[in-house]
């Protein structure tokens, strides 16, 4: 099953399986994504959207008892290959965790964190002002960068987060229930913080909130019990879905 | 309360073997908790006595420990600081050494290196003290002055090098604990910002359990403080003053090992003053305890990511 649209993938997948303990949460699933789209993965609960995520940036190496078969690629290039830096890999494909960890520091060092590691020298304060103009925390006084990053609202941490991400310009950027636990004031502001990036970069946003994909993505991928059941166009798969799994989940049949 | 009432209801009053039970484990739990007091009571009522025959300021203002001669000295200080050199000593020599190992043991080591791992540092608590002081006494002092003939056969550097091998197990098994209080999503982050596992661990995990951290530390040293065995072994009992840790150093602890073997009269003031550094001793551990106890419970506390890793 492979993705329409004339650009090059920016990441593909060819039967991917990724075990925990021997257990498959995701079985031979082969995917592309084109380069500057926005694609949702949705899917009933426990049916492998977040290890999807992971492996497109090889977080699911940090599981113990994690053991990933297939092939995933980054602009052509085997991002499991021995050579590959897997820091170098999550510096360019960034990634937003569901809940996000705030680090117990300020907001500046929070999004300098990722910078600093990457041995970026000297003044940080025009990147990191102008990773949270983004998502819309600068506003240019001073004292949102010295305040406490665990100090802020629920969606101004959500907000962080993706900041975070951000700092290092990332080429895809995977975001991981990008709006879950928030209230829909806050979740509107990420909504559209993520329709602004779809200029900037490549998205892959896993939602249980098929709305959400409907309104976001170009493309949306329908997984259930780790396999990759129809792929297509949002608008197409929304209307007139091919597989009956996927109706059954679209019509709120499946749980 | 209202378990005990609800199974009642069901028809079965507390059968005679289950009352006597009851009892036997009341009785038990009591005659502990008696003679722990009566322990504390003793060594109180002693020591007020003491202070009755040598001032307090006498005792924790002099410099002088000397209770045994003519002109005897009741000044604690030296004992304190001789205590405060073995224990400083133990615990920063086995600070960096347990502190990498609980970091190894929580992030690195593999099911199997870690089980094999945990053994090993199990084990070192296994070890009665007496061994710990006679490896102290025959092959760490002479592998000293080997390097170091200036040493004495008697030395605070072999008791401190020991004593940190004992209290290792405690630093481990703590500072572990302390780290698994920090949620596994922290280094995740991290890790997704391209900072390497090492570099996560060291400015964002480690700083978030230092509290814990501390908190084990203070527990080793509250173990060092109270250690015996090893420092009578390794660091002698000198009556001398106690500054030099190339020579042998004199402890709370080891004072009164040493001044229970002699011939002291009891109801003597120097069998008061006994009591008086029992109760120093005493104090010192509960408090250090009780200090490290309130740190790793706060460590606990302010990872409340701890559920969910």
């Amino acid at each position: 099953m492979s993705a329409p649209g004339p650009a090059p993938p920016a990441l593909s997948t060819e039967r991917l399986t990724v075990r925990f303990d021997g257990k498959a949460v995701l079985r031979d699933v082969s995917i592309e994504i084109p380069l500057g789209r926005v694609v949702s993965i949705i899917g009933p609960a426990g049916s492998g959207k977040t290890t999807l995520l992971r492996s497109f940036n090889r977080m699911n190496e940090l599981i113990p008892g994690a053991k990933t078969a297939g092939k995933v690629h980054f602009r052509g290039v085997d991002l499991y290959a021995a050579e590959i830096d897997p820091a170098e890999v999550r510096r360019r494909i960034g990634m937003v965790f569901q809940e996000a960890t705030l680090f117990p520091k300020s907001v500046f060092d929070n999004v300098a964190f990722g910078l600093r590691a990457k041995g970026v020298e000297g003044d940080l304060h025009g990147l990191v002002e102008e990773a949270l103009t983004v998502v819309g925390l600068w506003s240019g006084g001073a004292e949102v960068l010295d305040a406490r990053a665990l100090d802020l609202t629920a969606g101004e941490q959500r907000r962080l987060s993706i900041a975070r991400a951000l700092a290092l310009k990332p080429d895809c950027l995977l975001l991981d229930e990008p709006t879950a636990a928030l209230d829909p004031a806050a979740s509107a502001k990420v909504e559209s913080i993520i329709h602004a990036l779809r200029h900037e970069c490549t998205i892959v946003l896993a939602t249980s909130d098929h709305t959400q994909a409907g309104r976001l993505s170009d493309l949306t991928a329908f997984l259930d019990s780790g396999r990759l059941m129809e792929y297509g166009a949002t608008q197409e798969l929304f209307t007139n879905p091919r597989n009956e799994r996927t109706e059954s989940y679209l019509t709120g049949r499946l749980p | 309360m209202t378990a005990t009432a609800l199974s009642r209801s069901a028809g079965n009053p507390p059968s005679p073997g289950e009352r006597f039970g009851k009892h036997v484990l009341f009785t038990c739990a009591a005659l502990s908790a008696l003679l722990g007091a009566a322990v504390i009571v003793v060594v109180a009522l002693e020591t007020v006595r003491f202070f009755g025959q040598v001032s307090p300021a006498r005792f924790f203002g002099g410099l002088t420990w000397t209770p045994l001669a003519e002109e005897p000295g009741f000044g604690v200080l030296p004992l304190v600081a001789g205590t405060a050199q073995i224990a400083a000593g133990a615990t920063l020599l086995a600070l960096p050494v347990g502190l990498l190992t609980a970091v190894f043991l929580r992030y690195y080591a593999s099911g199997r290196t870690a089980s094999v791992l945990n053994a090993v540092v199990t084990l070192l608590a296994c070890i009665p003290a007496v061994v710990y002081g006679y490896f102290a006494l025959n092959y760490v002092t002479p592998a000293i002055r080997s390097v170091w003939p200036g040493v004495e056969g008697f030395n605070g550097i072999s008791a401190c090098l020991v004593v940190g091998l004992m209290i290792l197990p405690t630093i481990v098994l703590l500072s572990r604990e302390a780290l698994g209080a920090v949620p596994n999503s922290l280094l995740e982050e991290g890790v997704a910002l391209g900072a390497t596992r090492r570099r996560v661990l060291v400015r964002l995990v480690v700083p978030a359990a230092a509290i814990g951290i501390a908190g084990s530390v203070v527990m080793a040293a509250a173990r060092a403080v109270g250690e015996t065995m090893i420092v009578t072994l390794a660091a002698g009992n000198p009556t001398g003053p106690t500054w030099n840790p190339l020579e042998g150093v004199r402890t709370l602890t080891t004072f009164l090992a040493q001044a229970s073997l002699g011939d002291i009269p009891a109801g003597s003031i120097e069998y008061g003053a006994c009591f008086a550094v029992a109760a120093v001793l005493f104090l010192l551990t509960c408090g250090m305890h009780a200090a490290g106890g309130a740190l790793m419970a706060r460590g606990q506390r302010g990872n409340p990511g701890a559920a969910r890793s």
